[in-house]
């Protein structure tokens, strides 16, 4: 039962880039499921895998890249085993995706009209006119106002909140069931990100669909997924329910990462400080690869590769320490802190 | 070694006085650029774009002042103009009750630019590939003070790369070999190198990660306190703007909306356009459920900006008079700026 459930189920991901300066690890033993209509947050500082992860699930790896080992089991099926034609079949018209740039995914010398039909009326076997239709439909549903007039204007005469609601239409007129958004929103304005980040949400609710949301903004991850994975230097670190993890973080890493960003709500005039910095994937560090920075770090973890540790509902923490430390966030504090800012004002 | 007090000649600043002027009074800045439009012989302006559009605010000396807005608003080219990097179209710019762009010789100008310098926001381009750190950090003192012997350069050197958290060894190495919060301290470094009075951080963080932000935040503040520095500080992120500054400034299309003590911008925010961008920040905390006030649309085009006040056509409050009447910044209560015809308080 629990089988059928997930709609995605990594199993072990090993993902290589082979470059001049040395073979880059950068997925090194991931797993992580996404149930259906659910939606998944992936967390973590760039170069830490969030996004060959979801080029390594649509197989759209550069030349370089290989993913050397590992399952991703879609529907029952590991895409790895696919041939190609049918591989194709899947991108877009089963998973889409939603790039971090919306000012390069979209071809500058096309009309959106031709860049949306084309994608529709090939995977949803229809012609021009109703895919056109579609579209429009679509585009009015992400809340682009006269639809039907601006799907012949060019990339260059929207603002960038508009490009990525046209992404956001065009990936949601195939029908997907797993959308992966990259970063949807990390080029916008706050102003402009809100009002994206709802849509997102509220897309999500009305169709069912199962998300993979990678960003590196905690707030986007806070209010937007139901659970969540934290990746650090090519591996999962800790994955659990959304808000369980951001109220008891059980890694060191998770718990630095927390506190090491200034908020609205803490009154501190010093952060917490993660020394050093993220690691490169070439020749990456033994055993735990977060022990160079980790203040409990003993002799183990630079030997040992910390096995995952599951608990609690759906918990899961690869840290050798996890059960012997107390890494607790301070509420008390900061709810006292937020409650004194509300009787003020 | 001497100070290097002792090495200024030039006394312009004798009749400031501390306790009652601010150290930068910026007066209805305006600076546009052109727009022209090529034919065979002649170019000629077509339109303006009015990134700085009269900008009044001031700094007082050792705090930290925050400003804040989304991108294309002018806060760079507002910090652009205070630091004479540009020549503004309008208005003025006073550093101790001097103005910077009145007619000065040479030494008047060095003497100014001695004490007002600029960090850049990438850390990637803003430092000359092909030198050296030694010499990249050297420079400021070639140019102010030529006299100077090369061995009390190379020490003083030393001495600024060792207060921002670097090695001696690290000056023989090239911009190339650092990463991107190293490459922000030798910005960080060379800006302070000539010890200015004022720094104006332009986006200092937003390259970064976030466990590297807040180390880079952490190094600010301790030079700060340290030689008793001013900062302007430029960031769109409202908790970074939270955690480092005295007061802040939110500017929206070339104008400043709301100016006050950082605590007041978040109990008793005024301005409408301030209510907005708080309540639009995603928040880390998942049990945070906020009424969110959406924006609609986008911020409209520096070419031709809204007439009245700027913000009016996405304001909840708009009524005719903001369409017609531009608002004026006003000290609604002690120190408290606001510029709308309906603030909140």
């Amino acid at each position: 039962m629990a089988q059928n459930k997930k709609i995605l189920d990594l199993r072990n991901i090993y993902t290589y880039f082979y470059t001049e300066s040395g073979v880059v690890e950068a997925l090194d033993g991931v797993s992580f499921d996404v149930n259906y209509g659910e939606p998944v947050g992936i967390v973590g500082e760039s170069g830490c895998g969030k996004t060959v992860t979801a080029h390594s699930t649509l197989r759209i790896l550069p030349k370089n890249g290989k993913t050397v080992a590992g399952e991703i089991i879609y529907k029952g099926v590991n895409l790895l085993d696919l041939p190609d034609l049918q591989m194709r079949r899947i991108r877009g018209k089963e998973i889409a995706m939603i790039f971090q740039d919306p000012m390069t995914s979209l071809n500058p010398i096309f009309k959106i009209s031709d860049q949306m039909t084309e994608v529709i009326a090939l995977h949803r076997k229809c012609n021009k006119k109703e895919a056109l239709e579609i579209a429009i439909e679509t585009l009015d549903l992400v809340g682009i106002s006269e639809a039907e007039k601006r799907i012949t204007d060019y990339p260059h005469q929207f603002s960038g909140g508009m490009r990525q609601r046209i992404l956001i239409a065009r990936a949601l007129a195939l029908q997907p069931s797993l959308l992966i958004a990259d970063e949807p929103t990390t080029a916008l304005d706050v102003t402009i990100q809100a009002q994206v980040l709802e849509i997102i949400k509220e897309m999500q609710k009305k169709l069912g669909l199962a998300m993979m949301l990678i960003t590196h903004n905690l707030g986007v991850v806070a209010e937007t997924t139901k659970r969540v994975h934290i990746f650090y230097g090519g591996r999962v670190v800790e994955s659990g329910p959304t808000e369980e993890i951001f109220l008891d973080p059980k890694h060191p890493y998770t718990y630095a990462l927390f506190e090491s960003i200034p908020s609205l709500e803490k009154d501190k005039t010093r952060l917490e400080t993660i020394p050093g910095n993220v690691p490169r994937l070439i020749n990456p560090p033994k055993g735990c690869r977060f022990h160079p920075r980790c203040k409990y770090a003993t002799e183990v973890c630079s030997r040992v590769r910390p096995p995952e540790f599951k608990f609690g509902k759906g918990r899961r923490v690869a840290c050798h320490h996890f059960e012997e430390l107390d890494l607790h966030i301070d509420m008390e504090a900061i709810r006292e802190s937020r409650k004194a800012i509300k009787e003020e004002a | 070694m001497v100070t290097l007090e002792e090495y200024e000649t030039v006394d312009l600043f004798s009749n400031w006085d501390q306790k009652t002027q601010p150290i930068i009074t910026i007066d209805n800045l305006k600076k546009w650029f052109p727009v022209s439009q090529q034919s065979i012989l002649f170019s000629r302006v077509v339109a303006n774009i009015k990134a700085v559009d009269g900008v009044n605010l001031f700094l007082n000396k050792g705090e930290t002042l925050g400003l804040v807005g989304e991108s294309g608003c002018g806060k760079s080219t507002t910090a652009r103009v205070a630091v004479k990097l540009e020549e503004p179209t309008e208005g003025s710019v006073y550093f101790k009750g001097i103005d910077i762009f009145q007619p000065m010789s040479r030494e008047e100008e060095l003497a100014v630019k001695r004490q007002l310098q600029m960090v850049f926001q990438d850390p990637y381009s803003s430092l000359n590939p092909r030198r050296m750190v030694l010499d990249l950090i050297k420079e400021p003192f070639d140019i102010h003070y030529p006299d100077m012997l090369y061995e009390e350069k190379e020490s003083r050197v030393l001495e600024i790369l060792a207060k921002v958290g670097l090695e001696d060894y690290h000056a023989l190495r090239y911009p190339h070999e650092f990463s991107g919060g190293q490459r922000q301290r030798l910005g960080i470094a060379r800006s302070l190198a000539i010890h200015p009075e004022v720094i104006l951080l332009d986006e200092p963080v937003s390259a970064l990660d976030v466990s590297v932000q807040a180390q880079i935040l952490n190094l600010l503040h301790d030079l700060q306190k340290e030689f008793n520095l001013t900062f302007m500080f430029i960031a769109h992120d409202l908790s970074v703007i939270k955690h480092v500054s005295d007061r802040v400034a939110v500017m929206y299309l070339g104008k400043i909306m709301e100016m006050c003590p950082t605590g007041e911008l978040f109990r008793k925010t005024a301005h409408p356009y301030s209510v907005s961008l708080l309540s639009a920040i995603p928040r880390p905390d998942p049990r945070i459920k906020m009424d969110r006030i959406i924006l609609e649309g986008d911020v409209p085009s520096p070419i031709n900006p809204p007439s009245g006040c700027p913000f009016h056509p996405r304001c909840y409050k708009a009524q005719e008079i903001c369409s017609k009447v531009t608002p004026q910044l006003e000290e609604l209560q002690p120190n408290h700026y606001v510029s709308c015809h309906f603030p909140e308080i």
